[in-house]
């Protein structure tokens, strides 16, 4: 029964670790090497971060100093933009020309006796909307093709004057013309009596009004 | 991991203390502190190293005298075991039983104590310890943190001693009432077990250093040749040493008497620990006056010798009384684990 009479005096306090490393030691110097790699840490990223402030700077000036030159290439640019767009413009007008000088140059030789032309007018292109073409018309056609019409307007007398304009629609319908008009055609209620003139007259020479629209090969935008 | 296991795991000592050096502080010997170093291995107590170390062995003894800051004590390799257990050999430290909380508060108001108690039965009065603080705050300083061995135990050296009988084999083949005489050199203290318990304590302020002090006065010669003259067969000592053991023995007497009536424990057996010469005086003496036969206890015996032990004393059996408390206090916590 070996039971020993242990009255120990120790304090608590006063009972040490023998071993060289020590937890209230370690702990604080552990703490101290994590501050230290977070500080590492931190500082390599503020480097970091001053490095790209600084080239971000130099970036602002070289920028700076570019932008006044970009500014004008790009209005360079945007005029050589403008200037090709016209020449295109001017390309698509010279594609889509209607050549009408040598066709109207014969159709004075068609043109029965007794037919006086009053008016010969090719209308310009209709748009869609009306207003806007009044207010800001576009610079050039927004469709790439343009219905092209000849409006002729005159008057005819004497016994064959329905047989006459009969006469020059069928010529205007021939091959002489083909290549420039699609279709000749008298719009309705525009075959009338001429009621401006001499009534009087009426009976003996009775005078017609007349209007033939042809439609002409449309200009081509391409 | 929660917090408890981590605390254990941590904790200065979180293992058994299996291998422990015993240093006693405060002997004042000129061999030096004594050591003993003690390992429990399978379940056996061995002895790895034992001697007397050059260590600063100045324990403050007032207040006032208390240096600051306290040595720092850096034992030899072979007695750096993990874990020491301190014994304070000091005129202010005690051990008795206690008499009553009035006495102690007052003792306290006088000097700061550090006291610890032991009840040892319901119809015992417990044990107390006491060491002035600034001692026991100078002792426990002695080994710093960080480095082998670091203190396990505080204990009075007188406590320390009863460790080396009743942690023996000897001790577990005495059966009745046994009574103990552990010689000191101021005191001798007498420890009374019954059925393996301690019943009795008493220290009595005679100790081998007087029967050196009646021999050196009669003789005029000098208190380190008495050893020589107690050994001696040629010169009887007894007119010399009886009259201060004489004294002793009354004391002892006393409490034999109050075991008997008391406590009705009749002792049988009468053993002695802690001279180093002189032991036939003390038992013819003792027989002489109790009619009574003393038998001599030797601390070491029953106690495995390491293989590569380390013992820095010529004669262990000569040294004992010296070593007698190192090995009390080394016991009590090997032992206590």
């Amino acid at each position: 029964m070996k039971s020993p009479l242990h009255l120990d005096l120790l304090k608590e306090e006063e009972r040490l670790s023998s071993s060289p490393i020590r937890l209230r030691v370690l702990l604080p110097l552990i703490t101290t090497f994590f501050l230290l790699c977070a500080l590492l840490v931190w500082g390599l990223f503020e480097i970091q971060v001053l490095g790209k402030r600084k080239l971000m700077a130099n970036v602002e000036n070289a920028v700076k100093s570019v932008t006044p030159v970009h500014a004008a290439v790009l209005a360079s640019r945007d005029q050589e933009k403008e200037m090709r767009a016209g020449v295109q413009q001017l390309s698509l007008y010279k594609h889509a020309r209607n050549v009408f000088g040598p066709t109207l140059s014969i159709i004075a030789a068609q043109v029965p006796t007794n037919i006086q032309f009053t008016e010969m007018r090719i209308f310009p292109p209709q748009t869609a909307s009306e207003p806007s073409r009044s207010v800001n018309p576009p610079p050039a056609p927004t469709n790439t093709l343009e219905r092209v019409s000849l409006r002729i307007a005159g008057r005819t007398k004497g016994s064959r004057a329905s047989e006459s304009v009969n006469d020059l629609m069928a010529a205007l319908q021939t091959a002489a013309f083909t290549n420039v008009f699609r279709s000749v055609s008298i719009p309705k209620g525009a075959f009338r009596l001429d009621t401006s003139r001499n009534q009087s007259a009426l009976t003996a020479n009775e005078s017609l009004l007349f209007e033939i629209t042809c439609e002409c090969e449309p200009r081509r935008f391409e | 991991m929660n917090s408890s296991a981590f605390k254990v795991k941590f904790s200065p000592q979180s293992k058994p203390f299996s291998d422990v050096i015993g240093l006693e502080i405060g002997a004042g010997l000129t061999q030096g502190v004594p050591a003993v170093r003690l390992r429990k291995k399978d379940g056996k107590t061995e002895l790895v190293a034992v001697g007397f170390l050059p260590l600063q062995d100045s324990l403050p003894l007032r207040f006032e005298e208390a240096p600051t800051p306290v040595p720092s004590w850096s034992l030899p390799k072979a007695f750096q075991a993990q874990y020491a257990a301190l014994a304070v050999t000091s005129e202010l430290a005690l051990l008795r039983h206690a008499a009553g909380t009035d006495e102690e508060a007052t003792d306290n108001k006088q000097l700061a104590y550090r006291t610890t108690t032991r009840s040892i039965a319901p119809d015992l009065p417990p044990l107390t310890a006491r060491i002035p603080e600034f001692q026991a705050r100078w002792a426990a300083g002695l080994l710093p943190e960080g480095r082998a061995p670091t203190a396990c135990s505080l204990q009075v050296s007188s406590a320390a001693a009863i460790n080396t009988f009743v942690t023996s084999s000897r001790f577990e083949s005495l059966s009745g009432t046994a009574v103990v005489l552990f010689v000191f050199p101021q005191y001798t203290s007498l420890v009374a077990f019954h059925d393996f318990r301690l019943v009795l304590y008493r220290e009595h302020n005679i100790g081998h250093s007087h029967i050196r002090d009646a021999i050196s006065t009669h003789m005029r010669i000098d208190p380190s040749l008495t050893d020589s003259i107690l050994e001696d067969t040629f010169i009887d000592s007894t007119p010399m040493i009886e009259p201060v053991l004489r004294t002793l023995y009354r004391q002892v007497e006393m409490s034999y008497d109050y075991l008997a009536r008391r406590r009705n424990c009749q002792t049988q057996n009468f053993l002695i620990c802690g001279l180093s010469s002189g032991l036939k005086y003390w038992t013819s003496i003792f027989n002489h006056t109790m009619n009574r036969t003393l038998a001599p206890f030797q601390p070491f015996d029953g106690i495995d010798v390491a293989p590569r032990a380390t013992i820095l004393v010529e004669d262990l059996t000569a040294a004992t009384p010296l070593l007698m408390t190192a090995l009390g206090a080394a016991q009590a916590v090997v032992e206590d684990t």
